[in-house]
């Protein structure tokens, strides 16, 4: 069965293109959800086995929507993998980031190969 | 100076008519007369007389030039600047006094220092050749002013003046770094801003590249070309925007206590392909027992393959590439300051250093352009071989790091690079 990726990230663009890469081989079923005000209810709906999360979008960054999950018990434990556009890894240590265990952080551009071992890594 | 209330008692004074109050004439011109001799005991210099014809021993030496030397009346007078000074003191007195007489005339000396048992004398000293009438006698006579604490004074002025030029300059370089930290601040944040904006499309494009790559199979031969050609160019764009902010941001080092060789060794293995594909011949030469130096490890691991890298592309047309490396400590002399140098301000004369010099036996830096090589983004590499940033985040970093970076032509061709690190803990604890 395929593993289930939330993306939520507001680059529209970005996001579709990920998604045909992620779903062509059949290993991830992927769910794009640009508006991260309503990535916590994206993610009780669709309950995935790895989130995909930008740090800077409008609304409620990356680390916000982190700790939203965390925080919530039916998601509680979900592993998150970051992906930013920020050129220092520092910037995304915010405090909520912090909290996440299970947080691996891709810089942007990330290769297809790379992507996917971390979320299969993350998953487990 | 006799301060007692009843004033300084000299003898008689003589009357108009020559003849003191106790009825025995006195002349009041001749040097031993006893009352001009008590007054010149007690004035409030210093007055001594030499006989020039008498192998200038002193004949008058009053309390105030007993003072100034610690030296009684009646051991020096009979005696010589020679029985009485040391012999480089007597030298220059005796020169004084033979020019006087040369000369004729008074000679003032504003400032001389003379050794005395009480140590060392600053005085202001006028002497006079005085002649009797039958000119078969010549005196030196001097007046000896004690300006030791003037000078002392003025002394302490002058310096304390050169301290404020100096601290006054410090303030100027101060305000000079403080507008290039400012102006480096807001371009620091302007270059993050363009990063993430830029990013973000690269993102895209490669997530493209990714999946037009994944559908080829067949059909234009071209296209698996064209592909790599735009994933590398997004790879390119990529580092270019790494290198600008790395340049321009101000980020804290991760210092670590740790030694140069393995570091170089790391870096070495990083470039391992570009040395073997260029045949470059390294030659790595370590100081024994090296002491450990406080290095952000990542970060001169960047400097570190970009100083390897900068070599290799100098190398590429040479028979004999060599790559020289060469580790060594030293203590530090004098801190140079000049062009293709860039100085930190926290190397200082007596500092343990550590001193790391890359050389290669390249094409070298023509002089022209010796004084624009850490300028961002100046280049004399092809577009796609260098982004002109490589120098200018190598002497940033360099500079976190307290250190200094120096690059010159080698005189049989090629470049040395010459980084020198302080070694923590020597002198002060900055």
């Amino acid at each position: 069965m395929a593993r289930k990726v939330l993306i939520v990230d507001d680059e529209a663009g970005f996001t579709k293109l990920l998604k045909l890469n992620l779903e062509k081989s059949g290993e991830f079923e992927v769910r794009i959800e640009n508006n991260s005000m309503k990535a916590l209810a994206s993610a009780r709906e669709f309950q995935p086995d790895v989130v995909l999360l930008d740090v800077v979008m409008p609304g409620l960054d990356g680390g916000d929507v982190a700790a939203q999950i965390q925080a919530d018990p039916a998601l509680s434990g979900t592993p998150i993998v970051m992906l930013t556009a920020l050129v220092s890894p520092g910037e995304t240590s915010s405090d909520a980031v912090a909290q996440c265990g299970t947080l691996v952080v891709l810089p942007k551009p990330v290769n297809l190969e790379k992507l996917t071992a971390t979320l299969r890594g993350a998953i487990g | 100076m006799p301060d007692s209330a009843e004033g300084i008692k000299v003898p008689p004074l003589p009357d108009e008519t020559g003849k003191s109050s106790s009825g025995q004439r006195r002349d009041a011109v001749t040097p031993d007369g006893a009352f001009l001799g008590g007054v010149i005991d007690n004035l409030p210099v210093a007055v001594f007389a030499k006989d020039a014809s008498d192998d200038f021993r002193f004949v008058v030496w009053n309390k105030k030039q007993e003072q100034i030397t610690t030296l009684k009346k009646e051991k020096a007078l009979g005696r010589t600047d020679y029985e009485i000074f040391s012999k480089e003191s007597a030298d220059y007195f005796r020169e004084v006094d033979l020019s006087v007489i040369r000369r004729g005339k008074m000679i003032d000396v504003p400032e001389e220092i003379v050794s005395t048992a009480a140590g060392e004398v600053w005085l202001h000293t006028i002497k006079v050749p005085i002649r009797d009438e039958a000119g078969d006698r010549t005196l030196i006579v001097g007046i000896s002013e004690d300006i030791t604490e003037r000078v002392r004074a003025r002394e302490q002025l002058e310096r304390l003046n050169r301290n404020l030029s100096e601290k006054n300059r410090e303030l100027e370089a101060t305000q000079l770094q403080l507008i290039q930290a400012e102006k480096m601040e807001s371009i620091g944040r302007l270059a993050a801003g363009v990063a993430h904006e830029v990013k973000n499309p690269l993102a895209l494009l490669l997530m493209g590249v990714e999946y037009l790559d994944s559908g080829i199979k067949e059909g234009d031969p071209h296209l698996a070309d064209i592909l790599v050609e735009m994933r590398e160019a997004i790879n390119r764009a990529d580092k270019i925007i790494r290198g600008l902010v790395d340049f321009s941001s101000d980020r804290q080092l991760a210092l670590e206590a740790m030694e140069l060789p393995p570091l170089i060794e790391e870096s070495l293995l990083l470039v391992r392909h570009e040395l073997t594909r260029n045949g470059v011949n390294v030659d790595v030469e370590y100081e024994k027992d090296l002491p450990a130096l406080k290095i952000d490890g990542a970060k001169f691991q960047q400097v570190l393959v970009n100083l390897f890298i900068n070599a290799i592309h100098a190398m590429r047309d040479i028979d004999r590439p060599k790559l020289e490396v060469l580790v060594y400590s030293d203590t530090l002399v004098a801190v140079a300051r000049d062009e293709g140098v860039r100085t930190a301000h926290h190397l200082r004369s007596g500092d343990e250093v550590v001193i790391l010099e890359v050389k290669d036996n390249g094409c070298g830096i023509p002089e022209k352009n010796l004084s624009k090589i850490f300028d961002p983004f100046f280049t004399t590499k092809a577009t796609g071989i260098g982004t002109g940033l490589g120098l200018s985040v190598v002497s940033k970093i360099v500079e976190l790091h307290g250190g200094t970076i120096d690059i010159r032509n080698r005189l049989l061709g090629g470049v040395s690079v010459r980084i020198t690190l302080k070694v923590p803990g020597t002198q002060d604890a900055d």
